[in-house]
């Protein structure tokens, strides 16, 4: 059990980045979604022991990672939003280089394992190939390769399908469902597909407070009947902002095709019942701040959840 | 080009360049600087150096753009180019240059905006140092300095920045930037810097030959970046008057605007290349893009469900990795990526022909080229290597901690279990292969040129010595440091900034003689190798200074890992770590590890403190001196009419104890009543007896007085007796100076002119002088020398001696006179000296020799040594026959030299014993231009005559007839051994030495010149030397040398010496022509002539056998002088081996025609040569034979 609280962590400024942030992560897939400059990689990496926080405490499983990071980073598989490698390094080389500093050993030998692990991230081929020349996906597969090394009992990943293709993004997928089965996967991502695929729950976050804790069925439940769908002209578009709860609004063939989120049963004119995506209770979450039914998080360090 | 685009890329560097600790701390470090240059601690070499005299100014233009010809290549040069070369190259590492790029910008407007705001922030800086300047200089100025300074010119300090500083920034900043950006490299940025320090700093700035011709120093001139050679060579060198430099504005002339065109164009042509590069590399960007394309499909080949097995299959384990591991996985990632950088295939070469350079062109006594033995060669680039290898550390250090930052890895690695001690270490490790490398290639370096030698062996085991055992420490503190740095800083500019600025101070302090074994952390100037001993007097201060850097090492070791930041600090616990409780706390985690040298640190203070220069001694010394000058300074003394002494050595424990009598005798006209005699700061034990009986003189600060129960009467006489013991050399050196005197394992010096082994009779007046405490220079009347004039050194009066020496029975010893008794008893070896022709100063020199016996002389030599011991033997033996036949026959029975350990670098001829530094004509090797050992065995042995014989008098031009004398003596017998180009060799050499050392403002006519001006020492070897040789060549060989002999006869004994104005009275007498003889010995003596040809319209006619060559001669100097002009055919020298020497004889197919001609100062006249041979060059003074300025000036190709 993953185990934060009253995180909060302050920069110069000051900007509050994280506002006593409470959570209890247990094993199995989780996912964490925000939107950009939510606190998400701050916390990321606050949890991998790369950032001292203000105030709070994190657990792992009864551990204090936050006094004692070297005691996590030998359970941890960390894959950063933002990262790069030895440009000169072959991807073999290098991740055979991490694999020595991450203390894993194989009983087929490091090497073996090397070329098993860039086989399950497809690199098999660029092995040799120094990695200033792999493209951005391939960066972000050896970035994978190394996250999933060893036997990490909490393997952090942040934004990791960004730069992969459908394919890729499967594949990947397919990995992190595989790991989560018995240790704590943490899923930072703002991609609401990603959570809905693989998530069995997950929390949102905004200006550095939990929005909500939950699961993809809870909260589509929360809204489910709510949803409405229908067109509107450009010109009529901004009225419908001000008087209804609009989720989305896209311009197709030069009308707007909107969702439109009505409690109270109530759709505007012209607009149908639509079936209900974790889009939409993310969106909803967003514009209300809130999902019915759902509590909004106390102050700081007073906990949060459904 | 949009101007506003260029300038948006302009402020926001020009911006951001001052919030770097890189121009902060270069700023701190220019404003220190500035402080302690108005002190005067830099100035023009001109001006009167007398009390009172006029001086160069510090103020001048000339003085500042010396000055900035220095700084910029030692302060800027790094700075322009780490902010130059790293700014293109930061922006791709934070990738901001895409977003740029997709931006309206062009590459020009981004290249060039960057390149001025560079540009523009060092200009600025520049202006804030000629503030700092003229703010210390003006405003609150130095009280001290008062002579240096003059008036206020806004435009001394800021014409410099513009013809110096500015094109120095654009040339710097310009290829700097190119190399960043080609390289994508950062060490590759610090190349410039580099390569120019080191071609400036130990080759162009002072490398200037006799034979150098005229071009080429004109093209080294130009080559010059920093332009301090072009000063030197077109300004300085000459010597214009301290007038004219303190006045003038520096004229600049077509070499320096070559000069200064090179730098700009290349500089300006570097930033168009970046331009282009970044313009380049754009358009590549498509291509990459394409093919990381090409490689996506390839990836479509393997289907996500073909994912093999589970991962849980592969069974992996997760752990800590042990510290070993993890420093060689790291060490083996990091130079994996050292090994793809540019750096090292250019840096190495450059430090293997720097290696080269220096080792090539080491210079001993008379700029005579050094014979390299291993141990001199690797102590000789000791320096330059630990430089070079310190500033490459620091520059791959930082680089290499950088990595993970740049490239992006950081999150990833520092997420990883590996401990961040092991990290550090493996990157240590990995960077610690760089310096082996450099090491590797500066042993390859001396390997070459000692091997190139063909005479001395190559041994690795003082390679292994010094740069093994001895700076290794140095380099493991350096490394330790930087990291450290790094990470107190966080960032590279703050980690170069601080280590660069250490690196400046410890060189400052170096450079200015403030470094002591507490401080010397690099060990700058402290090896002084001997092949006879390795490093005996200052052993156990080099061990602990070196336990301090190994402590260092430790302790920024433990503050690098301790404060590495891995994990992104919290500021709010960061201000809570700063309560003093938490720091107290902080602080005494780290006070284990500074323990350690924190304890050999205050031990060196101490041991230096109460060492050979340290404070105790200094103020012992200037007690003696200050409490005795007014009383003892003129005081009567008595000669001594006998010396007898008994002196035991104990060279393991550097022991000595003396017991001895001295006879005095009154030689006055009336009573004496007192007397003083000097004694040693290391006596111990000391008793005194007078006549006998036992005796207490008044200590008057290690003088003491005797006071005899009557006053001597005239001709009578007293003994004094003494016994003593001690250690000697009795503590360190400050930090590796020469030591003139030592009682060592690897030899024994001691002479009479120190109170070493026998006390100096009187008062020693340069005891305990200092800068700040000096005797007020005295004013000798031009008459001083009339009456009786005491000697400048030794005794007044000849006296007997009888030396005992008593040592380990493995060591021989000598002193003046003859062996009387040598037995050994007991394992200890006693030796009787017995002076068979009275003396009047002693000496004794010990070791463990082998012995070479010439006809009429010995050389005692370290076995090692034997290189040059048969042409030594030869020339004593030569120089004993032909100085007896010209000067006066030779009083003793014996004489021999002597080598002792080079713990200095001088030789002295005491009477029959003569004593040389190992690295004074046994390790001297000869050249086309330089018979080295022949040189200087002859010099030595005729202090024989021109020192002991003959001791010339104490005032103003004294050492003329010791040192000049000696000079002029060389070449009588180079011209009567080796024949007369090897005269004519060593005349042009001196010559050339004193053209470069000449200063006409300081220098005063030879009469006058007492040894206390800067640049005398030239003028009392090279000039007397040659004015000696030229009064001689006057009078004519058989008429000198009958005056010669007279001088001798008549100067040799008695209690009157002679000056230089009883030599040219002597020798009148023998001048067929006395008023040419007056005129003569005026323009030499009295006035300061220094003639000075040029030759102009040098054309020839004629066919066959009729040829005249006409030309202009002008004496663009002073003095009127006599000289030849020949046009000249054929090289006139030709190489002859005679079983195994090189000879040189003249070529019968040389021909040549002469003519004469007389010229006043200023005077031109045209002059032909007629000759029957079609001539290919017009030579002024073909035979060497006036002492003249610029002698290639005065030769013409026709």
């Amino acid at each position: 059990m993953l185990s934060i609280q009253g995180l909060t962590k302050i920069y110069p400024g000051p900007v509050s980045a994280l506002n006593g942030v409470d959570l209890e992560v247990p094993a199995g897939m989780f996912g964490l979604l925000g939107p950009n400059g939510a606190g998400k990689s701050t916390l990321m990496k606050i949890l991998a022991g790369l950032l001292q926080p203000t105030t709070g405490t994190v657990t792992l499983d009864g551990m204090d990672v936050l006094r004692d990071p070297e005691s996590l980073w030998p359970r941890l598989g960390y894959l950063p939003q933002e990262f790069g490698f030895y440009p000169h390094l072959s991807g073999e080389a290098m991740l055979d280089h991490l694999l020595v500093l991450k203390g894993v050993e194989a009983p087929g030998g490091r090497k073996a394992l090397v070329k098993e692990l860039l086989e399950r991230v497809n690199l098999t081929f660029a092995a040799k190939r120094a990695v200033k020349g792999y493209s951005g996906g391939m960066r972000q597969r050896l970035g994978i390769a190394q996250a999933i090394a060893g036997d990490p009992r909490l393997i952090i990943v942040d934004e990791p399908t960004a730069g992969l293709d459908p394919e890729e993004r499967l594949r990947f997928y397919h990995l992190l469902s595989e790991l989560a089965t018995d240790r704590i996967v943490l899923l930072s991502t703002h991609i609401v597909e990603d959570v809905a695929v693989l998530c069995p729950r997950f929390a949102v976050i905004r200006g550095g407070r939990l929005l909500a804790l939950t699961t993809p069925t809870e909260a589509r439940a929360a809204i489910d009947g709510h949803i409405f769908e229908g067109t509107v002209d450009v010109a009529d578009l901004p009225r419908l902002r001000a008087e209804r709860t609009v989720t989305q609004a896209l311009l197709v063939e030069g009308r707007n095709r909107a969702r439109v989120y009505e409690p109270a049963g109530a759709p505007p004119s012209g607009f149908t019942p639509a079936p209900v995506t974790l889009e939409d209770a993310y969106l909803v979450l967003m514009r209300l701040g809130t999902l019915p039914g759902h509590e909004l998080q106390a102050p700081a360090g007073q906990g949060s959840g459904l | 080009m949009g101007a506003r685009r260029l300038f948006a890329c302009f402020g926001v560097e020009f911006l951001h360049s001052f919030r770097r600790p890189l121009f902060i701390a270069l700023m701190f470090f220019l404003a220190l600087t500035a402080f302690g240059l108005s002190s005067g601690k830099m100035q023009i070499g001109s001006g009167d150096s007398s009390v009172g005299g006029t001086k160069a100014w510090i103020t001048s233009e000339f003085a500042q753009t010396q000055t900035t010809t220095y700084l910029t290549l030692l302060y800027y040069a790094f700075f322009i180019a780490a902010s130059a070369g790293l700014t293109l190259l930061r922006d791709r590492e934070v990738k901001v240059d895409v977003i740029l790029h997709a931006t309206p910008v062009t590459p020009g407007e981004y290249v060039w905006g960057r390149f001025l705001a560079v540009v523009g922030g060092f200009v600025v800086v520049m202006v804030f140092q000629a503030a700092a300047m003229a703010f210390f200089n003006h405003v609150v100025p130095n009280a001290a300095a008062t002579e240096i300074r003059g008036p206020f010119a806004p435009a001394n300090y800021l014409m410099p920045i513009f013809m110096i500083g500015l094109p120095f920034i654009v040339f710097y900043a310009g290829v700097s930037m190119y190399l960043g950006e080609r390289t994508r490299s950062a060490v590759m940025v610090f190349v410039l810097p580099v390569a120019t320090m080191i071609l400036c700093g130990f080759w162009l700035w002072t490398w200037a030959p006799s034979w150098l011709s005229l071009g080429l120093n004109r093209a080294l001139q130009v080559l010059d970046p920093s332009g301090y050679r072009w000063l030197n060579e077109t300004h300085l060198k000459v010597d214009r008057g301290v007038d004219f430099y303190n006045s003038a504005h520096v004229p600049y002339d077509g070499l320096f605007w070559l000069n200064r065109f090179w730098l700009m164009a290349v500089g300006l042509g570097a930033v168009a290349l970046t331009q282009l590069s970044v313009a380049r590399s754009l358009r590549g960007r498509a291509k990459v893009k394409a093919q990381h394309a090409s490689a996506a499909t390839e990836t479509v080949a393997t289907a996500p469900g073909e994912a093999a097995a589970a991962l849980r299959s592969l069974g992996m384990t997760s752990g800590v990795p042990t510290f070993l591991t993890a420093m060689l996985a790291t060490a083996s990632a990091e130079s994996r990526e050292l090994r793809r950088q540019a750096g090292l295939y250019i840096f190495i070469p450059l430090i293997l022909m720097q290696g080269l350079v220096n080792t090539f062109t080491a210079m001993g006594a008379f700029d005579t080229p050094i014979l390299l033995t291993s141990g001199l060669a690797a102590a000789g680039v000791a320096n330059q290597t630990s430089l070079m290898v310190c500033l490459l550390l620091m520059f791959y250090t930082v680089e290499s901690l950088e990595r993970e930052r740049a490239s992006g890895i950081a999150p990833i690695l520092y997420a990883t279990p590996l401990r961040t001690a092991a990290f550090l270490a493996g990157k240590a490790l990995a960077n610690a292969a760089v310096a082996g490398l450099i090491l590797a290639t500066s042993l390859l370096a001396c390997f070459i040129a000692v091997l190139a030698q063909r005479q001395a062996p190559f041994s690795l085991a003082p390679f292994l010595m010094v740069w093994g055992l001895l700076l290794t420490p140095t380099f493991l503190a350096w490394i330790a440091f930087v990291t450290a740095t790094f990470a107190v800083t966080g960032n590279r500019y703050g980690a170069y900034a601080v280590s660069l600025g250490i690196l400046i101070l410890t060189g400052f302090k170096s450079l200015t003689g403030h470094l002591n074994w507490a401080g010397n952390w690099p060990l700058w100037n402290a090896i002084r190798w001997s092949d006879l001993g390795f490093l005996e007097t200052d052993r156990l201060a080099l061990v602990l200074n070196r336990v301090m850097v190994l402590g260092l090492a430790v302790f920024f070791a433990a503050l690098a890992v301790r404060l590495f930041a891995r994990r992104g600090p919290d500021a709010v616990r960061t201000l809570h770590g700063l309560s003093p409780r938490r720091l107290s706390a902080s602080c005494a985690r780290m006070l284990p590890y500074a323990i350690v040298p924190a304890a050999a640190c205050i031990a060196l203070v101490v041991m230096v403190n109460q060492g050979l220069d340290g404070g105790v001694a200094r103020k012992a010394q200037k007690d003696y001196w200050a409490k005795n000058l007014k009383t003892w300074f003129d005081a009567p003394a008595p000669d001594i009419a006998r010396l007898d002494v008994n002196v035991k050595l104990d060279p393991r424990r550097h022991g000595l104890a003396s017991q001895g009598t001295m006879t005095l005798v009154n030689p006055l006209d009336e009573p004496l009543a007192r007397f003083p005699v000097t004694g040693g700061l290391h006596w111990e034990h000391l008793a005194w007896t007078l006549n006998g009986q036992p005796y207490k003189p008044e200590d008057s600060q290690h003088l003491y007085v005797f006071t005899p129960p009557q006053p001597l009467a005239p001709g009578d006489s007293v003994v004094i007796g003494w016994t003593f013991d001690g250690r000697f050399p009795g503590g360190v050196t400050r930090s590796g100076e020469a030591t003139d005197e030592f009682v060592l394992p690897s030899g024994i010096v001691l002479t009479g002119f120190s109170p070493s082994f026998i006390p100096v009779l009187g008062f020693m007046e340069k005891v305990g002088e200092t800068e700040k405490n000096t005797t007020e220079a005295r004013r000798y009347p031009r008459d001083y020398y009339l009456g009786v004039t005491r000697g400048g050194y030794g005794a007044t009066a000849w006296f007997p001696a009888r030396i005992a020496v008593t040592g380990p029975e493995g060591y021989a010893f000598n002193a003046p006179g003859v062996c009387t008794s040598n037995t050994v008893t007991g394992g200890q070896r006693t030796q009787v000296w017995e002076t068979d022709h009275p003396v009047k100063i002693v000496n004794i020199v010990g070791g463990r020799w082998e012995k070479k016996q010439g006809e009429a002389s010995t050389i005692y030599y370290h076995k090692g040594h034997a290189y040059n011991v048969d042409e030594m033997s030869a020339t004593l033996d030569a120089a004993r026959r032909w100085y007896s036949e010209w000067f006066l026959p030779y009083p003793w029975r014996e004489l021999r030299i002597s080598e002792f350990p080079g713990l200095a670098n001088y030789a002295q001829g005491f009477g029959t014993n003569i004593t040389f530094s190992e690295s004074i004509g046994f390790l001297t090797r000869d050249t086309a231009e330089s018979d080295a050992a022949f040189l200087v065995t002859a010099h030595e042995t005729a202090h024989q005559w021109w020192g002991n014989i003959l001791t010339p008098a104490n005032g103003p031009n004294g050492d003329f007839l010791s040192e000049g004398a000696a000079h002029f003596s060389t070449m009588l017998l180079f011209e009567q051994v080796k024949g007369p180009r090897g005269r004519m060799e060593f005349a042009k050499g001196i010559e050339n030495r004193y053209n470069n050392a000449r200063r006409p403002d300081d220098e005063r006519p030879m009469y006058d010149v007492d040894g206390k001006g800067r640049y005398d020492t030239s003028v009392l070897y090279d000039r007397g030397g040659w004015v000696f040789w030229m009064l001689y060549d006057f009078l004519g060989r058989d008429q000198a040398q009958a005056g010669y002999r007279d001088f001798f006869q008549k100067w040799s004994t008695g209690r009157d010496h002679p000056a230089l104005q009883d030599f040219v009275a002597a020798m009148r007498p023998y001048a067929a022509d006395p008023v040419a003889y007056d005129a003569f010995t005026r323009q030499w003596f009295e006035e300061k002539a220094m003639p000075q040809y040029r030759l102009s319209g040098a054309r020839k006619s004629g066919a066959g056998s009729a040829w005249e060559v006409t030309a202009t001669v002008t004496n663009t100097g002073t003095g009127t002088m006599p000289v030849e002009v020949a046009a000249t055919a054929g090289e006139r020298w030709r190489k002859v081996k005679e079983t195994g020497a090189t000879t040189y004889e003249q070529d019968p197919a040389y021909r040549d025609a002469r003519t004469n001609v007389v010229l006043a100062a200023g005077e031109s006249r045209e002059v032909s040569v007629r000759c029957e041979f079609e001539p290919e060059q017009l030579v002024v003074d073909p035979d060497v034979r006036v002492l003249q300025l610029k002698r290639k000036l005065a030769v013409a190709r026709l």
